[in-house]
């Protein structure tokens, strides 16, 4: 369960979240929609533990433990997963390579054996056959030169093998056009369970039609605004965000 | 020879008077001379400008003996079994008991060099230095390893440079390779002389006609002032790839002279130097295009932590007769420190007008995005710095087309990165 209260973020001193405050409970999958601007991917990044944002007041918990005394790789061991908007390209570093290193990282921290590489490649051979991405992808350096879908594919690869016990999605409709999404959803889908609890931030309705959330929150100049189930989202597609942007001002 | 120089400094006065006391033929006389004139080189000169050798240098330390029964043993120990084909030198003396039987190779040679080597004579016209004047006025002993036409040797030839005494030494190695026309060899040059003393050692090159070189110098411990001389000349269609692994240098300048002389040459430098502490290191570089088409590719890495300081120096000279030159040199710096320091100067020299040149030079902190990507999948920082710097580095390996050659350096940069020093 992700509990997020009353959190307070400023980055070079202004102000981004201003006492936001949200509980996602373990197999729920809650969106988070918002005008530009609205503080929804510094929302992410200091979930993740970027550095460059100061939290000022509040509290972030991941079942009960407090995250943000934590150091970003500490998070992901402790179950915390970010799909990037804009996924990073790594030169010189092959993929495979990441891959066992995150891997092996989280296992290590967790003191959990380490997987050996038959395992290892059984694994992610199936995740990347269920994604359609090819083996060759997997040899070339992290997402270098790949394409928007690819990238999005990869982090969706990068999720199934991590197995987080709670994942972000941050615009992760940005740069895909439908049969990417599609693809992306799918397999976002088939990573649903009872155990685990996603946040999906996104500008628009679309992306929820492939991925149903449980809850919808509207957030507006760095806090929710408005909570609701699904029909929120539609209401949102149809009415815009201005009457949230004036209610939060 | 006259007192030319003003104001020896002492390493000056040792190097001539040690001179004076040797035997000297007609060559070694002439660059003996050359040095007397020049001195070792300081900020005045302007290839030098980043890299003080006369203030370095304070005494010049004996200079190291034959190597006896006792420096053999203390080798021997030092080596390890290989499947590569080894070639000892101790203080650059050629030791064919410690080097492997080249006797079932056909078409290779391994000897020591001769006093008077023509080929050396030839290969060395040209390169104005003083270093490699004082290397010529000093050189003892050496080794030349011959590839005869159209031979291919398969297995890695690799030439250690190992010291035969313990206590600080003025070493002068000087070595030959020469490639016949069309062959072709892979050659690691594995320098472990020992942290102390003053070095000034030249490999010189000669590749014949289409003939094809991979070599890899790995210098994991420099001496206290070492001065490293690599000398080719190419001829037609012949391909040099040469790649360094520079580190613990206190204070290291390799130089490279390099000349293609016949045409549709093609020549692939690159290396990667990693600092630490306040080690100094200086990569300079004089390639000449003597003869049309010819093809250039420089790229030099470096990994700066600490103080450590980083300098690299890259002319590419293109006379009016070497139209179609195809050059690029690139120079690429990691700061992981405030206080690293990194001074690059690439230039071009172009006389020709229909020529493809350009060159770079840039220096960067590690990608704080990167970073922050890599340890949101729980890699720790150190490791994730780690996994960047061996990466950025390991680039200048790509040139290389014999795979185990790569392999090896690469084994050798992840052994340097272990432990931590350069996060």
């Amino acid at each position: 369960m992700l509990e997020i209260n009353n959190l307070h973020v400023s980055i070079a001193g202004k102000k981004i979240i201003d006492g936001l405050s949200l509980t996602v409970a373990d197999g729920e999958v809650a969106a988070i929609m918002g005008p530009n601007g609205s503080g929804k991917s510094t929302l992410s990044y200091v979930i993740a533990g970027r550095a460059d944002y100061e939290v000022t007041e509040g509290s972030i918990r991941l079942d009960g433990v407090d995250l943000l005394d934590k150091t970003p790789s500490e998070r992901a061991a402790l179950g915390l997963f970010l799909v990037f908007q804009y996924p990073l390209e790594i030169p010189g570093v092959a993929t495979m390579t990441f891959l066992k290193a995150a891997l092996a990282a989280q296992r290590k921290a967790r003191d959990e054996a380490e997987l050996s590489t038959p395992d290892f490649m059984k694994r992610v051979r199936a995740a990347a056959s269920k994604l359609n991405i090819p083996q060759d992808m997997l040899k070339r350096p992290v997402n270098l030169g790949f394409s928007g879908g690819e990238k999005k594919r990869m982090e969706i690869l990068q999720m199934a093998l991590l197995e987080p016990k709670f994942a972000i999605l941050d615009e992760m409709d940005s740069g895909l056009d439908i049969d990417a999404l599609r693809v992306c959803a799918e397999g976002v889908n088939a990573l649903r369970s009872k155990d685990r609890g996603l946040l999906v931030i996104t500008h628009y309705q679309r992306l929820l039609d492939y991925i149903a959330p449980d809850s919808v929150h509207v957030m507006s100049k760095g806090r929710i605004v408005k909570s609701g189930g699904p029909d929120l989202a539609l209401e949102l597609e149809k009415s815009g965000y201005a009457d949230y942007v004036d209610e939060a001002a | 020879m006259g007192a030319l120089l003003q104001n020896p400094t002492q390493a000056e006065q040792d190097l001539l008077a040690r001179f004076a006391l040797e035997p000297v033929d007609g060559e070694r006389q002439a660059a003996a001379e050359r040095f007397a004139r020049a001195g070792l080189p300081s900020r005045r000169n302007e290839s030098w400008h980043y890299t003080d050798l006369r203030a370095k240098l304070r005494a010049a330390p004996p200079l190291a003996a034959r190597p006896d029964a006792a420096a053999l043993a203390r080798a021997k120990e030092k080596l390890a079994p290989s499947d590569r084909l080894s070639i000892v030198t101790i203080d650059g003396y050629f030791i064919p008991e410690l080097s492997g039987d080249v006797s079932s190779t056909p078409g290779l040679s391994v000897r020591a060099l001769k006093a008077d080597e023509p080929a050396l004579k030839s290969l060395s016209l040209g390169a104005d230095d003083a270093l490699l004047d004082l290397n010529a006025a000093f050189a003892q002993g050496g080794v030349a390893i011959e590839i005869a036409a159209g031979a291919q040797i398969e297995k890695i030839l690799e030439l250690v440079a190992l010291d035969g005494a313990s206590g600080a030494q003025s070493r002068f190695a000087r070595h030959l390779v020469v490639l016949g026309e069309g062959a072709r060899a892979s050659l690691m040059e594995t320098r472990a002389e020992g942290a102390e003393g003053f070095g000034d050692g030249a490999l010189f090159v000669a590749l014949g006609r289409g003939a094809q070189l991979d070599y890899a110098c790995r210098s994991l411990e420099g001496g206290a002032v070492e001065v490293q001389n690599f000398v080719a000349r190419l001829g037609a269609e012949a391909q040099l790839r040469a790649v360094s692994l520079l580190a613990g240098a206190p204070f290291l300048r390799r130089q490279y002279f390099i000349s293609c002389d016949g045409a549709n040459a093609q020549i692939h430098l690159s290396g990667a130097t990693l600092l630490r502490g306040r080690e100094h290191a200086d990569v300079t570089l004089t390639l000449d295009h003597d003869a049309p088409a010819c093809l250039s590719r420089e790229t030099f890495k470096y990994v700066l932590a600490d103080q450590a300081n980083g300098v690299f120096q890259g002319k590419i000279v293109v006379p009016p007769h070497a139209q179609k030159t195809d050059g690029k040199m690139l120079c690429r710096a990691l700061l992981l420190s405030d206080d690293a320091a990194m001074s690059a100067k690439p230039e071009l020299e172009i006389f020709a007008d229909d020529v493809a040149c350009g060159h770079g030079a840039a220096c960067a902190k590690l990608d704080a995005s990167q970073l922050f990507y890599m340890e949101s999948r729980g890699i720790p920082r150190a490791e994730a710095q780690a996994i960047l710097v061996e990466a950025f580095a390991a680039e200048a390996f790509d040139d290389l087309k014999d795979d185990s050659l790569r392999d090896l350096l690469n084994a050798d940069l992840t052994l340097l990165l272990a432990d931590g020093a350069f996060t």
